[in-house]
């Protein structure tokens, strides 16, 4: 058996379609989704990523407004920037391009961002109504997960989902999100470090099994349970040993574990091509809260 | 053999003596620590907790004020006073007695509580920041969990936790303080409930068992390791069928279980007199923060 390929760049341009349509329908109510960012220093990998969001934005007809700001901000400086971005009514949904320079209090910086307007979920306000199962924004990454299960049909509720990652980006808003007793969710979630001890004896209970821990091969064949559903959030550069070509994996051994899992996504292909369409969602949805409907 | 019982009271004293040195240095500062109670009509069930309260504080030497409101007062009346509360600096917390009478909303109340003096941790944004992992209060009842594992020698660090029940109050808070990497926590958490298919299975993994259901005798041998720690959250009513008392019996079924684990949190005597007490423990906290020690 071969497992089924979570098609990553299919869901996203099918979601982009539904996207124009609802942008269309806020356009007829005067309102344009506008999506502000901000972009400290000239990281090469935050610029190219930067550039997606604007291509992105363009194609579902979302206004974007990017503030470039130099390296050596100071904080308050920084701050004032996001008030105006807080403050701009044609602005329904703002990013800050993470990671900030070292000088930067990440955590300072992102609860400056009005929570009504705060897309990428990362504010403890958000934080904690989502853990609380509120409306609230969660971030790209786990609605992007949630979205490729429901929409290749697996129904979450009562299954066994195992994340091994504990971080603030991925682990947590992802238990967050399936954990909760709504439509699309109601799982068993276990959180694992990948230095849980016997870690294999965790993942083989997974019918849902996600990994973001940014090690090739970390999940091998037989820590996989014979029809789990596999999720790879990993992102690895490395160089193939025959060609010499260097190229992206995930974390998964994907051409063994694809024998045995019922469903997987690849890397590239994956998870990645739907997180700029995620945070496109949350910001027409942020636009069409901000417009009463 | 019969499992260890872990003992409540006498960790809850352990933690009043502690307790009992940082106030008399507050004291020497002409400051007493003031924890404001507010209780809307008149639950009976809230009545008997805050007895317990203000026995506590007595204890401790903590000021205890509860303020009784109406049960017809309006939203507006209620977060008045909460403001007003926010405002007054005899208080250093605020806990806000649930259940609220139906037409009021909860947790816009909560909302209204200020961080610095949310020593129940309710405030969606303290919850946030207790997921994120930043400086914030802890919610009493899952924050003695953590404190009896702790000083009973059953460090939760690197453990296999299960936890049955993700309530708001218990469940979630607890999962959210067990998986950060920090002291006393780092474990390997699992989150399920009582619609969970086959919950022995999960149970039986746990090396540390939360039973926060909230259904009598819900937690039985079979759904525990050997050698298991078991803490048992629940709080349920019985009425004893010979004498016609009623009486507080927990979630698990003692007896049987009492026989596979090799410790156990007794219903009363475990995790109640540790919740109290920890609320007093966040009320100094947040008045050593006022005061600046």
């Amino acid at each position: 058996m071969c497992a089924k390929i979570l098609d990553g760049r299919k869901l996203s341009a099918e979601i982009r379609e539904e996207l124009k349509g609802r942008v269309g329908k806020l356009k007829r109510k005067g309102i344009t989704p506008g999506l502000g960012g901000i972009l400290v220093g000239e990281d090469p990998g935050s610029v190219t990523y930067v550039g997606l969001k604007s291509k992105a934005c363009d194609e579902v007809g979302v206004t974007e407004k990017v503030l470039r700001l130099p390296e050596n901000i100071t904080e308050e400086e920084l701050l004032r920037n996001i008030q105006s971005l807080n403050q701009d009514l044609e602005i329904h949904g703002i990013f800050i391009q993470l990671p900030l320079p070292k000088h930067l209090s990440e955590e300072k910086v992102l609860a400056q961002i009005l929570p009504q307007k705060d897309v990428d979920g990362f504010h403890p306000l958000n934080v904690g109504k989502a853990w609380l199962g509120q409306p609230a924004f969660f971030p790209a990454v786990v609605l992007a997960i949630q979205e490729m299960l429901i929409r290749y049909g697996y129904d979450l509720k009562h299954k066994d989902v195992v994340i091994v990652n504990v971080d603030n980006m991925v682990g947590k808003p992802l238990a967050s999100l399936l954990v909760q007793d709504e439509e699309g969710a109601g799982a068993n979630v276990t959180l694992c470090h990948p230095a849980t001890p016997d870690l294999a004896s965790c993942t083989r209970r997974a019918d849902v099994l996600v990994v973001s821990v940014n090690k090739p091969n970390f999940i091998t064949a037989d820590m996989i349970k014979e029809g789990a559903w596999v999720i790879d959030f990993g992102s690895n550069w490395i160089e193939e040993p025959v060609t010499k070509k260097r190229k992206t994996v995930g974390d998964v051994d994907f051409e063994k574990v694809k024998e045995k899992a019922k469903a997987i996504t690849p890397v590239p292909g994956g998870v990645g091509p739907m997180l700029v369409t995620m945070l496109l969602v949350n910001t027409v949805t942020a636009a069409e809260r901000q417009a009463g409907g | 053999m019969p499992a260890e019982i872990i003992d409540g009271r006498k960790i809850a004293e352990e933690i009043r003596e502690g307790l009992k040195g940082r106030v008399a240095k507050l004291e020497e500062r002409k400051m007493t620590p003031g924890l404001a109670v507010i209780l809307v009509g008149e639950d009976p069930a809230s009545l008997s907790y805050i007895c317990m309260i203000e026995r506590e504080g007595e204890a401790c030497g903590v000021y205890i004020q509860v303020i009784k409101l109406s049960s017809d007062i309006k939203q507006e009346q209620l977060e008045g006073k909460i403001e007003e509360l926010n405002q007054d600096a005899n208080f250093h917390g605020i806990i806000l007695q649930l259940p609220l009478p139906k037409h009021l909303n909860a947790l816009s109340a909560e909302s209204k509580i200020s961080p610095d003096k949310d020593v129940d941790g309710t405030n969606p944004i303290s919850t946030g920041k207790l997921l994120l992992g930043e400086e914030t209060f802890f919610p009493s009842t899952p924050y003695g969990v953590q404190q009896l594992l702790i000083r009973s020698g059953h460090d939760p660090t690197g453990k296999r936790v299960v936890i049955c029940g993700r309530s708001n109050i218990v469940g979630k808070p607890l999962a959210a303080i067990l998986m950060q990497k920090k002291v006393g926590a780092n474990a390997t958490v699992t989150i399920c409930h009582t619609g969970t298919k086959d919950l022995a299975s999960v149970t039986r993994e746990a090396d540390i068992l939360i039973a926060a259901m909230g259904r009598l005798k819900s937690v039985t041998a079979d759904m525990v390791k050997e050698g298991a720690v078991v803490v048992d959250v629940g709080i349920n009513p019985v009425k004893d069928p010979e004498t016609g008392k009623t009486k507080i019996v927990g979630d698990v079924d003692l007896d049987a279980v009492n026989e596979r684990a090799a410790a156990i949190t007794p219903v009363p005597g475990g995790t109640g007199p540790v919740t109290s007490v920890m609320l007093m423990e966040n009320t100094v906290k947040a008045a050593e923060l006022a005061e600046g020690v």
